[in-house]
C-alpha cells in the first residue's frame, strides 16, 4: 500500500505549488473591487513595458496614456501646445522661457512646486540614456519663484512648449528619482490615476487620485494588462476579459462586433525608402522608375482591409495641418523605360521587418509592382533588431518602412532632420542633397507656427522630389472599445486613451 | 510485485551460468555506475559551460552591435546618434569584452546575484523566477495531457494485447495525424473557440487554473500522440514475449499484464519526454504568445532579441539545469522501472512479432500518395507567387481550388510549389538529425550531458548562433535545426542500447567472438533502427514548422517563397476569418506526415516478412 500515500503526498505538495503560481494574479483583482459603487476598467496594452515604465523610454507613452504623469504642457488636438500643469508661458527671449505653474499636487502628497519641476528636468538631462525628446537640445531650468520655472535652452527652440508636452517629461515627484538613476513613476505623478502596483511586464493596477486638479475621475480604478499579439488582444475583448483593447491588427478587425471597432489615423507613415547612395536607386531615373511602378493605394483595401489611407505625402491625414499647406512636387528626374530598367540586370534588395505583421505583405505587393516594371526583386524579411545595423550600412537597395513622423516633440522637423539630411543619423535613404537640407534647416529655425508648417511642407516636397521615399499608405489604428464604455480618448498620436471622463456606462 | 517474473527467471539463470556471486557483481556495478555517475556529471557541466559561453559572445560574434539593439528595445524611434551609443556601451561595460562581463556574471551568481537586464536595469531574478513557476506549471499541466493523450493513443493496443487478440500491425496513423497538428494553430483554434465562441475560458493571461487549460491542451496534444505513438508502436512486442503467453495461460488477469508490458516498453520511450514535454519550458514560444502567458520561452525569445545578455544568460542556465535535473530524473526513473533486470544483464530485446500489415493501411498510404502526387501537379502548373489584391481571401472555388490567401494568391499553387522543397528540406535535416543522434547516442557516457543540454534548447537559440557565425543564409535554418534536432534520436538510441546490450543474445554473441562492428550490424543497428525511424517520422511536421519558425532571423528561404511552415504562420492571423488559408497547408502536413508512417508501417512490415520466410 505504498503507491496510493505516495500519490497523495504528491497531490498535496502540488497543490500549494499550483495556488502560488497564480496567487500573485488572483489577488490583482481584487484590489480594486473594494473601491466599490462604479467598476473598474479593464485595459489591455499592446507593447509591454521595457524598463519597469522608466519615462526615459518607449514606457512614458504609457504613462500619458493611462493618465499618470503630466507634463508642464500637452498637445492639442490641432497640434498645438495647451495648459497642463503650467497654466500660461511666455518667451522672454531666443532661449528662455518662463512658465507659471498651478497649484496642483502629487500622489503621494507633495506639492507641485517650481523645485520639483526643476528637478524633474534636471534629471532628464542628465540621465544616461537621455530621453530622445531631448537628444537635440539641452535644457536649464531654475525656479523664479515657488511657482515660475525658467528654461533656458542650448540653443534656439521655438518649439519648447512643444517638447515639454513630450511623455518623457512628465513631471514625476522628488520620490520617483532613485539614487541609481532609475525612474518609477509608481505613486508619484500628477494625473487622476495612481499607479499601485505593477506585475512584471504583464500587469499594473491604478487607483483613482483624488486630489487630482481637475477633479475627480469617473473610474475608480484601471486595471492594466499587456498582450503583446494582436490576436490574443482581440480574443481578450471578444471574450468579454477586457473593456479596451488597443491596436487591433487588420486582420483581426473584421472579427470585432460593429460599435467596438474605432479607427483614428495616426502619424504613422509606411514608405519604400530607396537606398540613393548605392545601387540600383543611387541613379535618379531608376528611382523614378520605380515610382511609377509603386502604387500604394492598392494596398488600402487589401492589405490593411481598410485600415489605412491611401499616400498623399510623408505626412498623412493624421496631422491634421499638413493636407491644406501641402505643396506641389515639381523637378523629379525622368523616369527610366522599363527596357532601361531591364539593361542594368542588377537586383534589387528590397527589405523589410516582421514586426509590424502587415509589413511582409506589403513587400510582397510591391515586389510583384516593381517586377511589372522591369526590375528583378529579391526579398529578405527579418526581425528588425536583425537588420537595423545592415539597414543603416546602406546593405540594402530598398526598404518597406514603418515610420512615426512626429516624434516626441510632436514637431515634424525632427523626423526630416534624423532621416533626410545628409547629417541624420537615421538617414536610410542615404539621401545627400544640399537643396533638402537647406529645406530642413529652414524649417528648423522658424518659429511661428504657421510658418514652421509652411517651410516643413516645402521641406516634404523637396524630399518627395528627389525620389528617395515613395510613400505607400497612412496607418489607421483600430482601437477597440466595448460598448459598455465611455470616454476612452482617439489619438492620432497614441499618446492619450484613459482620462478623466472614461467610465463603464 | 517488485520483481518481474521473466526478468527474476532470467536472472536466476544468468546468475548459475556465471560464477561471482550475485552481492559482489551488484557491488562492482554500483562502483562502475558511480564512475558513468561521475563522467557524465562532467560532461553535463562541460556542456553546459560550453553553452553559456557561447551565449555570452553572442553579441560579439552577431554582426549587430548590441547598444544598438538595447538602445532600439528600450526606445524604439531613437535616432541612434554615436553619443547615446556611447552611453549605453559605458553603462554596460560592453568595451570591457565579453569573458569580463561573464566573469563578473559568474562572480554575481556565486552570490545569489543573476545580474540586472541590461535593458530594463532591473534584477534579473525577480523576472526569471515567477515565470519560471508559471512555465513549469504549465508545462505540469501539458504532462498531464501528454500521459492521457498518449495512453488514449495507445488503449486499444494494450486492451488487445492483453486479451491475446493482437493480430494485425497498427500503422498509428492516428497518432500522425495528432502529432503532425501544429501547437499554435491548436492553440488559435482553441482560444477561437472555448475562449471567444464559448467562453468557458479565458482566452489569455495567467489568472487561475482555468487559464491554464487551454495551453496545457495546445501543447500535450500534439507531444501526447508522438510519445503515444512510440508506445503504441513498442507494445505488441513486449505482449509478444513468452510471459505474456504463459500469464494469459495460467488466467491471471489481463490488468497484471498490461502493468507489466508497461513497465517493459515505457523505460525506451521515456527519455523522449525530455525533448517533447520539458523542452516545452523554453520552447512552447508561440502557445505563450497566443494566450499571453508569462512563462520563460518569451523571456529567453525577448532576451536573445534585445540581445540582454545577463537575462539571456540566466536563462540559458536556468533551461540548462532543468534539462539537466529532468534528464537525471528520467533516468533514475528508467533505473526504477528497469532496475534489477538491466544490472543483471538480463533483458530480452523486445522484438516486434511478425504482424501482417493491415490491407486498409495500403489504401491509406496510396491515397495520400495520391493526394500529394495530384496536390503536387495541380500547384506546379500555376503561379504561386501572383498578388491579386482583388480576390483576397477567397473561398475555395473552381478558380480556387483551395482559396486564396491574403495577398490573394492562389493557396493551391503555393502548396504544390512549396511541396517539394519543404519535404525535401525536412527529410534531409531528420537524415541528419538521425544519423548524429544515433551516433552520438552510440556513446552515452559522452554524449549524455550534451543531449540534456541541448534537448530543452529553444531551436531560436540555436538560429541566432548560426546567424552570428553564418549570417543569413539559405542553409542556415537546416543548420540551426540540425544543432538542436538530433537530441530525441540520441536519447532515445542510448536508452535503446542500453536494454538492447543487457539482452542476452547479444551477450552470447560476445562470448561466440562476434566483434564491435558485428554485434552492431547484426543485433544492435537492426533493433535499433525501426523505433528510431518511427520517432524520426512521428517529427517529420514538427522539422517543417520549426524550420519556418526561423524565417525571422533570416534563416532559410526568403519570403515570398512557398514553404509550407510559412504558409501556415502568414495565414496564421486568418484562422477565423478565412480557415481555409490553414486548413490546406495543416491538411497537407498531415497528409505527409500519415504518408510517411503509413508507408514506412508497410516497408517494415515486408522487410520482417521477408526476413523471416528467409530464416
Amino acid at each position: 500500500m505504498r503507491t496510493p500515500h505516495r500519490g497523495l503526498i504528491a497531490v498535496l505538495a502540488l497543490a500549494p505549488l499550483l495556488t502560488g503560481c497564480f496567487a500573485a494574479s488572483d489577488s490583482d483583482s481584487d484590489s480594486g473591487s473594494a473601491t466599490g459603487g462604479a467598476k473598474r476598467l479593464r485595459v489591455a496594452l499592446a507593447v509591454p513595458p521595457v524598463q519597469a515604465l522608466s519615462p526615459y523610454s518607449n514606457d512614458a507613452t504609457v504613462l500619458s496614456k493611462l493618465a499618470v504623469a503630466e507634463g508642464l504642457t500637452r498637445l492639442g488636438k490641432d497640434g498645438n501646445a495647451q495648459a497642463a500643469l503650467a497654466t500660461s508661458w511666455k518667451q522672454v527671449d531666443a532661449k528662455t522661457w518662463t512658465f507659471e505653474l498651478r497649484k496642483a499636487s502629487f500622489q503621494n502628497g507633495a506639492q507641485v512646486t517650481a523645485a520639483a519641476v526643476v528637478n524633474t528636468l534636471d534629471h532628464a538631462g542628465k540621465a544616461a540614456a537621455r530621453p530622445r525628446v531631448l537628444s537635440d537640445v539641452t535644457l536649464d531650468a531654475k525656479a523664479d519663484d515657488a511657482d515660475t520655472v525658467r528654461i533656458t535652452t542650448s540653443t534656439p527652440d521655438p518649439v519648447l512648449p512643444l517638447r515639454l508636452a513630450s511623455p518623457a517629461l512628465g513631471i514625476l515627484s522628488a520620490e520617483a528619482y532613485a539614487k541609481d538613476g532609475t525612474v518609477s513613476p509608481v505613486g508619484t505623478g500628477t494625473g487622476p490615476f495612481r499607479i499601485t502596483r505593477l506585475t512584471g511586464r504583464t500587469k499594473a493596477t491604478l487607483d483613482r487620485f483624488d486630489g487630482y486638479w481637475g477633479g475627480r475621475a469617473k473610474t475608480p480604478g484601471v486595471d492594466v494588462s499587456w498582450i503583446a499579439d494582436g490576436t490574443a488582444r482581440t480574443h481578450a475583448l471578444r471574450g468579454g476579459e477586457v473593456d479596451v483593447a488597443e491596436w487591433i491588427p487588420t486582420s483581426q478587425a473584421g472579427l470585432l462586433p460593429e460599435g467596438t471597432r474605432h479607427e483614428v489615423p495616426s502619424v504613422r507613415t509606411d514608405s519604400l525608402v530607396l537606398n540613393t547612395g548605392g545601387g540600383v536607386f543611387a541613379d535618379a531615373a531608376m528611382r523614378g522608375a520605380a515610382r511609377q511602378a509603386v502604387d500604394g493605394s492598392v494596398l488600402v483595401d487589401s492589405v490593411f482591409g481598410g485600415y489605412a489611407d491611401a499616400p498623399q505625402g510623408l505626412f498623412g491625414p493624421g496631422v491634421g495641418w499638413a493636407a491644406g499647406a501641402r505643396e506641389k512636387v515639381t523637378g523629379r528626374a525622368r523616369a527610366a523605360t522599363a527596357d532601361q530598367v531591364k539593361a542594368t540586370g542588377r537586383t534589387v534588395r528590397l527589405a523589410t521587418y516582421t514586426n509590424r505583421g502587415e509589413l511582409p505583405e506589403v513587400a510582397s505587393v510591391v515586389q510583384q509592382q516593381l517586377e511589372k516594371a522591369g526590375f528583378e526583386v529579391r526579398q529578405d524579411v527579418r526581425e528588425y533588431t536583425q537588420m537595423e545595423s545592415d539597414l543603416l550600412a546602406g546593405k540594402y537597395d530598398a526598404l518597406v518602412f514603418s515610420r512615426v513622423t512626429l516624434l516626441d516633440t510632436g514637431d515634424a522637423v525632427s523626423y526630416l532632420a534624423s532621416d533626410y539630411t545628409s547629417k541624420g543619423v537615421y538617414n536610410i535613404a542615404r539621401l545627400k542633397d544640399p537643396a533638402v537640407d537647406k529645406a530642413i534647416t529652414a524649417a528648423a529655425q522658424e518659429g511661428g507656427t504657421e510658418e514652421r508648417r509652411k517651410r516643413i511642407m516645402a521641406a516634404e516636397a523637396e524630399i518627395l522630389r528627389t525620389d528617395a521615399v515613395l510613400p505607400l499608405v497612412h496607418e489607421k489604428v483600430v482601437q477597440g472599445i466595448g460598448r459598455q464604455v465611455t470616454g476612452v480618448l482617439l489619438d492620432p498620436r497614441e499618446r492619450s486613451l484613459i482620462d478623466l471622463d472614461t467610465r463603464l456606462k | 510485485m517488485r520483481v518481474d517474473v521473466s526478468t527474476s527467471r532470467a536472472a536466476t539463470r544468468d546468475a548459475a551460468a556465471t560464477v561471482p556471486s550475485p552481492a559482489r557483481r551488484r557491488a562492482s556495478a554500483w562502483r562502475a555506475g558511480i564512475g558513468t555517475g561521475a563522467a557524465a556529471l562532467a560532461g553535463r557541466v562541460a556542456a553546459g559551460a560550453a553553452l553559456l559561453v557561447t551565449v555570452a559572445l553572442l553579441p560579439w560574434l552577431s554582426r549587430s552591435d548590441p547598444a544598438l539593439t538595447v538602445l532600439r528595445t528600450r526606445s524604439a524611434e531613437q535616432n541612434p546618434t554615436p553619443g547615446a551609443l556611447a552611453a549605453v556601451r559605458d553603462e554596460l561595460g560592453l568595451d570591457d569584452g565579453p569573458f569580463t562581463l561573464l566573469g563578473r556574471w559568474l562572480g554575481g551568481l556565486l552570490r545569489g546575484d543573476a545580474g540586472t537586464s541590461w535593458v530594463s536595469g532591473e534584477p534579473v531574478l525577480p523576472d526569471l523566477v515567477p515565470a519560471l513557476g508559471v512555465s513549469l506549471t504549465l508545462v505540469a499541466g501539458a504532462l498531464v495531457v501528454t500521459v492521457v493523450v498518449a495512453a488514449l493513443v495507445s488503449a486499444r493496443t494494450v486492451f488487445l494485447g492483453s486479451h491475446r487478440r493482437l493480430h494485425r500491425a497498427r500503422a498509428g496513423t492516428g497518432a500522425a495525424v495528432l502529432a503532425a497538428l501544429p501547437k499554435f494553430l491548436l492553440a488559435s483554434v482553441l482560444a477561437t473557440v472555448f475562449g471567444v465562441w464559448l467562453g468557458w475560458f479565458p482566452t489569455s493571461g495567467w489568472v487561475g487554473p482555468a487559464s491554464m487549460v487551454l495551453p496545457a491542451l495546445a501543447l500535450g496534444v500534439p507531444s501526447g500522440a508522438m510519445i503515444g505513438g512510440l508506445l503504441d508502436q513498442a507494445l505488441p512486442a513486449a505482449f509478444h514475449e513468452p510471459w505474456a503467453r504463459t500469464w494469459y495461460a495460467v488466467g491471471f488477469p489481463p490488468g497484471h499484464a498490461v502493468r507489466h508490458a508497461l513497465r517493459r516498453t515505457v523505460p525506451g520511450v521515456l527519455p523522449q519526454l525530455l525533448p517533447t514535454v520539458v523542452a516545452l519550458v523554453g520552447g512552447a514560444v508561440s502557445v505563450e504568445m497566443i494566450f499571453n502567458v508569462p512563462g520563460v520561452g518569451r523571456l529567453v525569445l525577448g532576451a536573445a532579441l534585445a540581445q540582454d545578455l545577463p537575462v539571456l544568460q540566466a536563462g540559458t542556465l536556468t533551461l540548462v539545469l532543468l534539462g539537466g535535473a529532468a534528464g537525471l530524473g528520467l533516468r533514475s526513473l528508467r533505473r526504477r522501472m528497469l532496475g534489477p533486470a538491466l544490472r543483471e544483464g538480463a533483458l530480452p530485446t523486445l522484438h516486434r512479432p511478425p504482424m501482417p500489415v493491415p490491407g486498409a493501411l495500403r489504401y491509406v498510404a496510396a491515397a495520400c500518395a495520391l493526394a500529394l502526387v495530384t496536390l503536387c501537379v495541380a500547384g506546379l502548373l500555376r503561379d504561386p507567387l501572383h498578388v491579386d489584391t482583388a480576390a483576397r481571401l477567397l473561398p475555395p472555388s473552381t478558380a480556387h481550388p483551395l482559396g486564396t490567401d491574403s495577398l490573394g494568391r492562389d493557396l493551391l499553387a503555393r502548396l504544390g510549389h512549396g511541396a517539394l522543397r519543404t519535404t525535401g528540406v525536412a527529410l534531409a535535416v531528420t537524415a541528419v538529425s538521425v544519423l548524429v543522434g544515433v551516433l552520438l547516442g552510440m556513446v552515452p557516457k559522452v554524449s549524455a550531458g550534451l543531449t540534456e543540454v541541448v534537448s530543452t534548447l529553444p531551436a531560436v537559440l540555436a538560429g541566432l548562433l548560426v546567424t552570428g557565425l553564418t549570417g543569413p543564409s539559405v542553409l542556415g535554418a537546416a543548420l540551426a535545426v540540425c544543432v538542436v534536432g538530433w537530441s530525441p534520436y540520441a536519447a532515445q538510441t542510448s536508452a535503446l542500447l542500453q536494454q538492447e546490450r543487457a539482452a542476452g543474445h547479444v551477450t552470447a554473441s560476445v562470448a561466440l567472438g562476434g566483434g564491435r562492428v558485428h554485434v552492431l550490424r547484426r543485433h544492435l543497428l537492426p533493433s535499433l533502427v525501426p523505433p528510431v525511424l518511427r520517432n524520426a517520422l512521428l517529427r517529420l511536421p514538427t522539422a517543417v514548422l520549426v524550420l519556418a519558425s526561423l524565417g525571422f532571423l533570416g534563416l532559410g528561404a526568403q519570403a515570398p517563397s512557398p514553404e509550407w511552415g510559412r504558409l501556415l504562420s502568414e495565414n496564421q492571423a486568418y484562422v477565423e476569418l478565412a480557415p481555409w488559408t490553414v486548413l490546406g497547408p495543416a491538411a497537407a502536413l498531415v497528409v505527409l506526415a500519415v504518408l510517411a508512417v503509413a508507408g514506412a508501417g508497410i516497408v517494415q512490415g515486408g522487410v520482417r516478412g521477408r526476413g523471416r520466410s528467409g530464416r
